[in-house]
């Protein structure tokens, strides 16, 4: 195990060695930023709950990842999701052959940082990075140091893309450990609208640590709806940053499905710039074994009459751990804001462990606001239901466990997808004391 | 020739959180006969029921409860309702991310299977929720939603008596089935448990008012005070509940 120290020296090495786009601006910077920064411990809040251990303990920063699949492999984890523009990623690297948008590239809405033209580069130096506070970030830094490439998806004014984009990232197990870097960038130009499928997926057991970011600037009454599934095996180490900007009037809805890993992070940031926006976050996150999930989330109302509504629904069993934070932070200016935050766990083992921290910071007087958390097991008034109704108390168990992820799941935007996240699902409960093979009840 | 009582239950004693809820109560009902359990608020008409489903928040302190000659306080909930005792809940508990499809499903495979009886196949058994649907006058779409979520009180209550129909009991409790229902539903939720009247199943009708039992029609009556019953009568017995009130009977 190396120190806090060793391994901000390891990933400053190796991101010195890595290229990086000439005209990029970004990178610069946040190299200056990582190295003011230091490498969270237990004793920085934000991560108290979230020990870095795996990248302590690994040499992912020895090389960047690389690695291939074959198209039927990939098509099978993408499934089937009807017309969709995809985009598929294997260990970081963008791969031409899995990919298809030749619709959406010849119309100039998705590039790769690398195929930018001038005015796209101008965007992009304009755009990024401009989502969160760098500060705070550490891995968005670490992110940002060196881009060797990234996605540009840019809607023009008005303009609706007619199929969802799907991004499927893939991590594959390599001869050693490895990092993978992503990083999307989303302007939506006023009054466009798109929807987004991000699947984070691999192949059986990964040895990949995957940082990725996303910054999304909704401009003048863009509408984008998101979904995301962090489905993959749990050896994989996930950092993920969602950085979101909302101008007046724009509406950005979030469905997301999470499984725990050896360590798996989500920070969410929520800027409402525009009066008028509206953000939904949906969210499931299961953990079992020894695994590791936490979600941070944070909303900024800086500015009066935007809502917001998040919802995020916990199930943790065996040995694993769940950490969630959710902060509301409504400005002094922010009147009329109305926004409410809940967190709801089931908690089905004795050596199971949650921290949730549901945080609501008001300097405006004129709001609509709640938050709250429950921490529970299964509600004893529904089991004698079910028992009442013959079926013996096991069954009746999972399947209020699976009631409880699907109330969710049921919300998500269409049934393909619905489909799909049943189907990772069905994994992730097939080792599951109890609860293998009750998906198919459905 | 004497009949085999269904259900006998015999000084019935339970209590909930050290409090004598039921406090010696004694009841035949033999197959095919309809009884109706009357009361004033608290005095343990629901707990009765309860007790019979075998809901654990009660505690049998003494007496006996045997049902088709067996000890039924032997049997856990589920089996009882396998061997075809049903509760139909006064509040019906809602469960999100549950359809009702699929709890109904889960309920009929694990008391068919029980009794001996071949699995419904999907389709089959979509076609049978669908006829008692119609009956109940309940859209298919409400076998979709989640079980009970959002469901009108009547709904709900309806709920219940699809499920009893499905589930073909030998023994019903109906818990209250009246409250909360304007006139219309409780017509349908009473034409409901008609149709399932065969001259061999019994029901035990738990209500508060005798309004219920114009429609339902019992062959007795028990008036419920304090944990015990303390007159029984025919369904005379009902309405002179309704004209005196149960003042006259304490």
């Amino acid at each position: 195990m190396i120190t806090p120290n060793e391994l901000k020296q390891q990933a400053q090495d190796r991101l010195q060695q890595q290229p990086s786009l000439d005209w990029l601006q970004l990178p610069a910077k946040a190299q200056a930023t990582f190295a003011d920064l230091n490498i969270p411990t237990r004793k920085t809040e934000a991560w108290k709950y979230t020990p870095l251990t795996p990248l302590l303990n690994n040499t992912y920063f020895e090389q960047m990842a690389a690695g291939e699949v074959d198209a039927d492999t990939a098509e099978a984890r993408a499934g089937k999701l009807g017309d969709v523009s995809r985009l598929v990623f294997v260990n970081g690297r963008f791969q031409l052959g899995l990919s298809r948008f030749s619709d959406l590239e010849n119309q100039g809405i998705i590039t790769l940082f690398s195929n930018a033209n001038d005015t796209q580069r101008e965007r992009i130096n304009q755009e990024l990075g401009t989502a969160f506070e760098p500060q705070e970030h550490i891995f968005a830094a670490l992110n940002y140091s060196s881009v060797e490439d990234g996605l540009l998806i840019h809607t023009p004014a008005d303009f609706s893309v007619q199929h969802p984009i799907q991004l499927v990232y893939l991590s594959t197990n390599e001869a050693s450990s490895s990092l993978a870097q992503t990083r999307v960038l989303v302007c939506a130009d006023a009054g466009s609208s798109l929807e987004l499928i991000e699947q984070f997926d691999s192949l059986g057991s990964t040895n990949v640590f995957h940082n990725h970011m996303m910054e999304i600037n909704l401009h003048a009454n863009a509408r984008l709806t998101h979904t995301r599934l962090q489905v993959e095996h749990e050896s994989l180490t996930h950092i993920n940053g969602l950085h979101i900007n909302l101008a007046e009037g724009s509406h950005y809805e979030q469905h997301a499905l999470a499984f725990g890993s050896a360590l798996k992070r989500n920070d969410i940031n929520v800027n409402f710039n525009g009066s008028n926006a509206y953000c939904r976050l949906n969210g499931v996150f299961l953990s079992k074994h020894k695994q590791h999930i936490d979600n941070h989330l944070n909303l900024e109302h800086a500015v009066p009459h935007c809502n917001s509504d998040t919802v995020y629904k916990g199930f943790i069993t065996d040995s694993s751990r769940a950490v969630f934070n959710g902060r509301i932070h409504i400005h002094k200016h922010a009147q009329k804001t109305e926004a409410h935050l809940n967190n709801k766990n089931l908690l089905l083992s004795k050596q199971a462990e949650l921290d949730t921290k549901p945080e609501l910071e008001i300097y405006a007087d004129d709001v609509k606001c709640s938050h709250g958390a429950s921490i529970g097991k299964l509600d004893d008034k529904s089991l004698f239901y079910f028992q009442s109704r013959g079926i013996d108390r096991a069954t009746a168990e999972a399947m209020l466990c699976l009631g409880f992820v699907n109330e969710m799941v049921e919300q998500f935007p269409n049934d393909a997808i619905i489909e799909l996240a049943r189907q990772r699902l069905a994994e992730f409960f097939n080792d599951v004391d109890k609860l293998n093979n009750l998906w198919s009840l459905e | 020739m004497s009949v085999t009582p269904l259900l006998e239950v015999k000084d019935l004693v339970a209590e909930v959180d050290g409090k004598t809820i039921l406090n010696g109560i004694s009841l035949t009902v033999n197959p095919g006969e309809v009884h109706a359990i009357m009361g004033p608020n608290g005095s343990g008409k629901s707990t009765l029921a309860n007790v019979l489903a075998g809901r654990d928040d009660y505690k049998v302190v003494s007496g006996s409860v045997t049902f088709k000659s067996s000890d039924l306080f032997e049997l856990e909930p589920e089996e009882r309702a396998r061997e075809g005792v049903f509760l139909a809940f006064q509040y019906p508990v809602e469960i999100p991310g549950v359809s009702n499809m699929q709890f109904l499903k889960a309920s009929v495979d694990a008391v068919r299977k029980h009794r001996g009886q071949e699995e419904l196949d999907a389709p089959a058994f979509m076609k049978l929720a669908r006829e008692h649907c119609k009956e109940l006058k309940l859209k298919p779409e409400f076998l979709k939603r989640g079980v009970n979520e959002g469901f009108s009180g009547g709904e709900k209550k309806r709920n219940e008596i699809l499920q009893m129909a499905l589930l073909e009991p030998d023994l019903a409790l109906l818990d209250e089935t009246d409250s909360g229902l304007d006139i219309d539903a409780l017509q349908i939720a009473a034409e409901g448990v008609n149709a399932l009247r065969n001259g061999a199943r019994s029901f035990i009708v738990v209500t508060h008012y005798q309004r219920l039992l114009n429609y339902i029609v019992p062959d007795y009556v028990h008036v419920l005070a304090g944990g015990k019953i303390v007159k029984s009568g025919g369904r005379e017995l009902a309405l002179e509940l309704e004209e005196k009130g149960y003042s006259w009977i304490q």
